[in-house]
């Protein structure tokens, strides 16, 4: 096990309106060593504050979050993120962006070299993101998290904005990236279908307060077939739940907006 | 190399997706000097209908264009403005916005980034610069003199004060507003907070930085008047304006009013816009809404 939520609440408050949002109220995740877990449900439903906790990034207000047995007090290079929307440095080139995070300092250009092959774009290395597209930038991203050498990887929606076509060609890339590295794998989507094709579990969230729901194993190897009678039935299962659950309906805007807080 | 309409056709008829053709770059050259020059013109056009207005309603000598540029043209060939000529005047001038604008932005910069960067001191310490920037420049006046009394010293210290504030405001804003994913990134690297100000915070806030050292030149400059009332010897642009309304030489005062307008208008124009866009260029943000 590589890092745990343990009874976990966490409140936002705005002091000047009065309100208060239960993002999360008494959840317990854990995440296994080497498995590539899928977090999905609808907006609001606490998948992104759930992927902050893990990163340290916000602290919880009741409960703890361990990782390898140690309470986690911020933000680690053990813990790598790829965010949703561009986080490339635009005044950095491709290779200086993953230089910055890579750790020690010994040969940087070499080994920001060997991960922007990974990820297919060593040719890039001199231009400035901006000149990229979006599906390029989220795979320099990658390569920049993976040069953090992380042991966990912790991914928010990262293809959220891209097109259908992008998006699946970077999911089966992120999957063979998974199988050929071993890392431990933590993915946010609300994408159900991406959720099925990726993950060795399946994690639903539901909003109101923002809980753990159900949860899914799928042992079935890749490339998946969503047609496959386990994947329609799992699906099924995903969005009659979806449906029931209040998150369908969406909390009050105004609500939502305090998770960003 | 083909021009944009042939290329487009070409381009169509061949069915190729990307093409390119020869730059208009200077036909936009052109265009924008145009848009200058007309711009220019509107201002002249409205002022010559203004002073024709007076001069025929109020019996005013209200100066004209003609008889303003006229005495231009003498004050730069040599003729002297309270013993001085016009080129001495504006190098005083030019040397106290030097210094007061020097003194603004080591103060500014400095203060700008400490707020920008430290959110408790900021919600003190933003209060004072707001109500500097709200002292309007003339009021400035009994306080240089309470402070330094008649001279040079009063005069750079009104046009520092009123070049402080808007880059002040600007430093700290822009750095406030650096995406909240920048910062999580160098935290998750294991940035230590130099790294973090001098690689993140300070480039991602750089062209608000810009913008705040523009308004604060823009404000010691306009302050000139006001600033040079203090100033106790006969030298200075704005001294000489300031001056006209006891010997009632407007045409002169005019004459000056234009010298400042096109100082003003070089350094905004030519020095900041080049610099914004270099800038905007190392930032890697000019590319943004290209192909």
């Amino acid at each position: 096990m590589t890092t745990e939520l343990r009874n976990v609440s966490k409140v936002f408050t705005d002091p000047r309106s009065g309100k208060g949002l239960v993002a999360l109220k008494d959840v317990d995740l854990a995440v296994e060593e080497g498995e590539f877990l899928c977090l999905v449900g609808a907006s609001g439903c606490g998948k992104s504050t759930t992927l902050n906790l893990l990163a340290g990034f916000e602290s919880p207000s009741r409960g703890e979050v361990l990782f390898r047995g140690e309470r986690v007090r911020g933000p680690s290079p053990a813990r790598g993120v790829v965010f949703q929307e561009s986080s490339l440095y635009p005044w950095m080139s491709v290779l200086k962006n993953v230089m910055f995070s890579l750790q020690g300092e010994e040969r940087q250009e070499e080994r920001a070299m060997e991960q922007l092959r990974l990820v297919g774009l060593e040719d890039f290395a001199h231009s400035r993101p901006n000149d990229l597209s979006g599906g390029m930038k989220q795979r320099v991203a990658i390569a920049r998290t993976l040069a953090m050498g992380p042991e966990l990887l912790l991914m928010d929606e990262p293809f959220g904005s891209l097109d259908e076509q992008t998006r699946r060609k970077l999911d089966t890339e992120v999957l063979n990236l998974w199988q050929r590295e071993r890392k431990t794998v933590v993915f946010v989507t609300h994408n159900i279908d991406e959720a099925l094709i990726l993950g060795t579990r399946v994690v639903l969230m539901s909003a109101s307060p923002g809980r753990i729901e159900r949860e899914w194993r799928i042992d079935e190897p890749w490339p998946r077939d969503l047609a496959s009678k386990d994947m329609i039935r799992i699906k099924g299962e995903i969005i009659s739940m979806l449906q029931a659950c209040p998150c369908a309906n969406g909390a009050p805007a105004a609500m939502i907006d305090l998770e960003g807080m | 190399m083909e021009g944009r309409e042939e290329a487009t056709r070409a381009a169509l008829e061949e069915g190729r997706a990307q093409f390119t053709f020869r730059s208009e770059r200077g036909r936009l050259l052109v265009r924008g000097v145009g848009n200058a020059a007309l711009g220019i013109l509107l201002v002249v056009a409205l002022w010559w209908a203004v002073a024709e207005a007076m001069i025929y309603i109020r019996g005013v000598s209200f100066p004209t264009p003609p008889e303003t540029i006229a005495v231009l043209w003498e004050l730069l060939r040599g003729a002297g403005i309270n013993g001085a000529s016009i080129y001495a005047h504006t190098s005083a001038s030019l040397e106290r916005w030097g210094k007061g604008y020097l003194i603004a932005l080591v103060i500014g910069l400095s203060f700008g980034m400490a707020l920008g960067t430290l959110p408790r001191l900021y919600e003190v310490g933003m209060i004072p610069v707001y109500v500097f920037q709200m002292i309007p420049g003339l009021a400035w006046i009994p306080i240089a003199m309470l402070l330094f009394g008649l001279g040079e010293t009063g005069t750079v210290f009104i046009i520092a004060m009123t070049a402080l504030s808007p880059i002040i405001i600007n430093t700290a804003g822009g750095i406030r507003e650096v995406p909240t994913v920048f910062t999580r990134v160098a935290r998750m690297s294991g940035k230590d907070d130099s790294a973090m100000f001098f690689s993140v915070l300070l480039p991602a806030a750089s062209l608000s930085i810009i913008n705040g050292m523009r308004i604060g030149l823009a404000n010691g400059w306009r302050v000139l008047i006001a600033a040079e009332m203090v100033v106790g010897v006969a030298l200075g642009l704005g001294f000489s304006i300031y001056m006209s309304r006891y010997d009632l030489d407007f045409t002169t005062a005019f004459a000056c009013i234009m010298v400042i307008c096109a100082i003003g208008l070089t350094i905004e124009k030519l020095f900041f816009v080049s610099l914004e866009n270099r800038v905007r260029h190392r930032l890697g943000l000019d590319r943004e809404d290209q192909l």
